[in-house]
């Protein structure tokens, strides 16, 4: 019993001591960067055929057609880089030169006038779809008030911590592909689709091959 | 008398105001382009001269010690004492100082052939895209065309008035391009043959001729010997010009292009909606070259030794278009004898065509779109949003930084403040860290191993090669 005791009380003092010296930093050695070459040019044509999935078909109310197609389409950067503003809506989702408009840095929108308001199912977007690529902050919003002042709803939003100052999103990040990216609008009516980026990971600039907006005439 | 005092006169304050506009061009937000990896290597590699590991020359993939050696000067001048301290302005003040340097050198040894073939060939350069573009990059590209000019100028004087002076200068600066690129024996080859097309009857004299080399193959073992602790840097620097045959003739460094690609650099292109194009520059130089043949001298030797490099480099397989500043400064001089040549009332408005072509391509190459992927000087250029990165470092608490891919520059420039950053070709078991950037074709097996609970974002390295961010909440 005297034994137990005494093994009991010099645990009780040994314990405290050992978490004392538990509290150092461990002598952690990690690996320096190795110096290498020059980087080597890669072609990378999109990521479609990498991620291998075919996106499933989107269901939608019978009649829906894309209510965008060369409807008129204002943008932040009134006078773009390179293209037309127009390109936006022009049916033309090839992609390459001359067929996408370029914003310059920077947070900018474009914004489609649908002509009325209707009810929208789907919003499918094409920044640049011939490198891999992911553009910053893509939000895209709803409205029947052309200036997104009143009775704004926000579809997507992936600018995890409110650079746009829009508002945090949780929507994640996607790497553009010939696919497009679909966004659920959920049969919401609205006239006005404002579509936002803040640059993407090749440049600070902004760009759009396409945008379809589907909804019910 | 007093017409000639002026007439100096006007031509000191017209040389002083082509470098202040060569500093200017050169200067101006220089720090803004992102590091380039190989900028960013250099850099990092500069650090470790600073926080005095030593340096010692490296064969495989890197350059002559000279720019590390110039740039530690700059460094602690500025007083950035280590790697955490160093900044982007300071690593590219010394291409900066050699851009200028090189702008002077051209001035000098161009004026023997008239005053305003001087001046427009220094302005040309003062405004030359490439020269301009190079010269704010922290590469040894700018330094070795400057050590160039100079051996040129020295060599020049050598030739014209001969003297033991001359040919130490000469071997001097020869040291300097040898000490920078195990390509500067393209040059010098090159220069050579210019020499031969040029020769005079006289006899060469080899006395001097010795000099020169003693004192070239001096200045250049004292640079890869790290003046002298490290004597197995002189053995390195003898194979490195056969390990740069067998990869510049062999094919399979990832660098080949076709044999026009330097040509395409100077006339008319088009990448995705830009317009590229310097045959402003690249035209009258070709008339030049005509005129330099038929008058001989200067003026013959510049016109072989641009057309014997132009030929080498379109032929080699391995090319990259940093390369292209060595064949700036001759071009400039062509062009410069060739807008000389015509009468006033043409020339002027020549010169104002060429200098508007030249300065909108700078203007869009170094100030509009440095990084951009269009831009055919940023080459596999590192993407803006690699500036962001000092920030998401610095807003996590402190614990272990773990980098993951087989790409990764220039993220250890970068990450340079932080204390414990690991990086890893491969995924390593543990996985962990309070900020984990990996390359995106390995974020999947990176997210299996890690443990606690993250957050995710993109952010770009270079064009077509991402990176995913994960960020430990609650750390």
């Amino acid at each position: 019993m005297i034994r137990r005791l005494l093994t009991l009380t010099l645990l009780s003092l040994t314990v405290p001591a050992l978490s004392a010296q538990d509290l150092v930093p461990i002598p952690l050695e990690l690996p320096k960067p190795l110096f290498v070459g020059t980087p080597v040019p890669i072609k990378v044509p999109n990521l479609e055929k990498a991620t291998g999935v075919k996106r499933p078909p989107f269901l939608a109310p019978a009649g829906t057609v894309n209510l965008a197609k060369d409807k008129e389409v204002t943008a932040s950067d009134t006078f773009p880089v390179i293209g037309d503003t127009p390109f936006v809506t022009d049916g033309d989702k090839d992609g390459s030169e001359g067929t996408y408009v370029e914003y310059g840095p920077g947070l900018q929108w474009v914004q489609i006038d649908l002509g009325k308001s209707a009810p929208l199912y789907a919003i499918v977007m094409w920044h640049f779809h011939a490198q891999a690529r992911v553009y910053h902050d893509v939000i895209v919003q709803v409205s029947d008030d052309k200036d997104f002042k009143t009775g704004v709803t926000t579809l997507f939003n992936n600018d995890h911590d409110n650079t746009s100052g829009l508002g945090a999103g949780t929507d994640m990040a996607y790497i553009e592909t010939a696919e497009g990216k679909l966004v659920d609008a959920k049969g919401t009516s609205a006239r006005y689709v404002r579509l936002y980026s803040n640059g993407n990971t090749t440049s600070e600039l902004n760009h759009y091959v396409e945008v379809e907006v589907f909804g019910k005439p | 008398m007093n017409s000639n005092r002026s007439s100096r006169w006007l031509e000191w304050v017209l040389l002083a105001l082509v470098l202040v506009l060569a500093l200017w061009l050169r200067l101006a937000d220089v720090a803004a382009r992102p590091m380039h990896a190989d900028e960013a290597n250099q850099a990092v590699k500069l650090g470790g001269l600073l926080a005095g590991e030593g340096y010692r020359f490296d064969p495989s993939d890197h350059h002559g010690p000279t720019l590390y050696y110039f740039s530690e000067v700059v460094a602690r001048w500025r007083g950035e004492n280590n790697l955490a301290a160093l900044t982007e302005f300071t690593v590219r003040l010394t291409p900066v100082l050699a851009g200028v340097l090189a702008v002077l050198l051209l001035w000098i040894l161009v004026r023997p052939l008239g005053r305003w073939p001087a001046l427009l060939a220094a302005l040309l350069l003062a405004v030359a895209p490439a020269a301009v573009y190079y010269s704010r990059y922290f590469i040894q590209e700018t330094l070795l065309v400057t050590f160039t000019l100079g051996a040129f100028v020295c060599g020049r004087a050598w030739w014209e008035k001969r003297g033991l002076i001359w040919a130490v200068g000469t071997g001097g600066w020869l040291g300097l391009m040898l000490a920078t690129k195990a390509s500067a024996l393209v040059l010098v080859a090159a220069a050579c043959l210019a020499l031969a097309a040029c020769r005079r009857t006289s006899r060469t004299p080899w006395r001097e001729v010795a000099v020169v080399g003693v004192v070239a193959a001096f200045v250049a073992a004292a640079f890869y010997s790290s003046f002298g602790t490290n004597l197995g840097g002189l053995r390195d620097a003898l194979v490195t010009p056969f390990a740069m045959l067998g990869r510049v003739a062999g094919g399979e460094s990832g660098h080949e292009k076709p044999w026009w690609y330097y040509l395409r650099l100077f006339v008319y292109q088009k990448q995705g909606g830009y317009v590229w194009d310097e045959s402003v520059l690249l035209l009258p130089a070709l008339v030049g070259a005509g005129l330099g043949w038929r008058r001989g001298g200067l003026s013959r030797f510049v016109a072989v030794y641009v057309a014997v490099i132009a030929l080498v480099y379109s032929l080699a397989p391995y090319k990259t278009p940093w390369q292209v500043v060595n064949l700036v400064p001759g071009l400039c001089i062509l062009a410069a004898i060739t807008l000389a040549s015509v009468r006033r009332w043409v020339a002027v408005p020549l010169v104002l065509v060429v200098l508007a072509g030249l300065g909108w391509q700078t203007r869009q190459a170094v100030f509009l779109r440095p990084a951009d992927e269009r831009n055919p000087f940023a080459y596999v250029h590192t993407v803006p949003d690699m500036v962001k990165v000092p920030a998401i470092a610095a807003a996590v608490p402190a614990g272990p930084v773990k980098v993951i891919g087989r790409e990764y520059w220039p993220l250890p420039w970068y990450l340079r403040a932080r204390p414990a950053v690991g990086f890893w070709t491969e995924p390593p078991t543990d996985c962990d860290g309070v900020l984990v950037f990996v390359e995106a074709d390995q974020a999947e097996a990176v997210r299996a191993r890690l443990k606690g609970n993250y957050t995710e974002s993109f952010l770009g390295l270079r064009p077509g090669v991402l990176v995913v961010v994960f960020t430990r909440v609650g750390a």
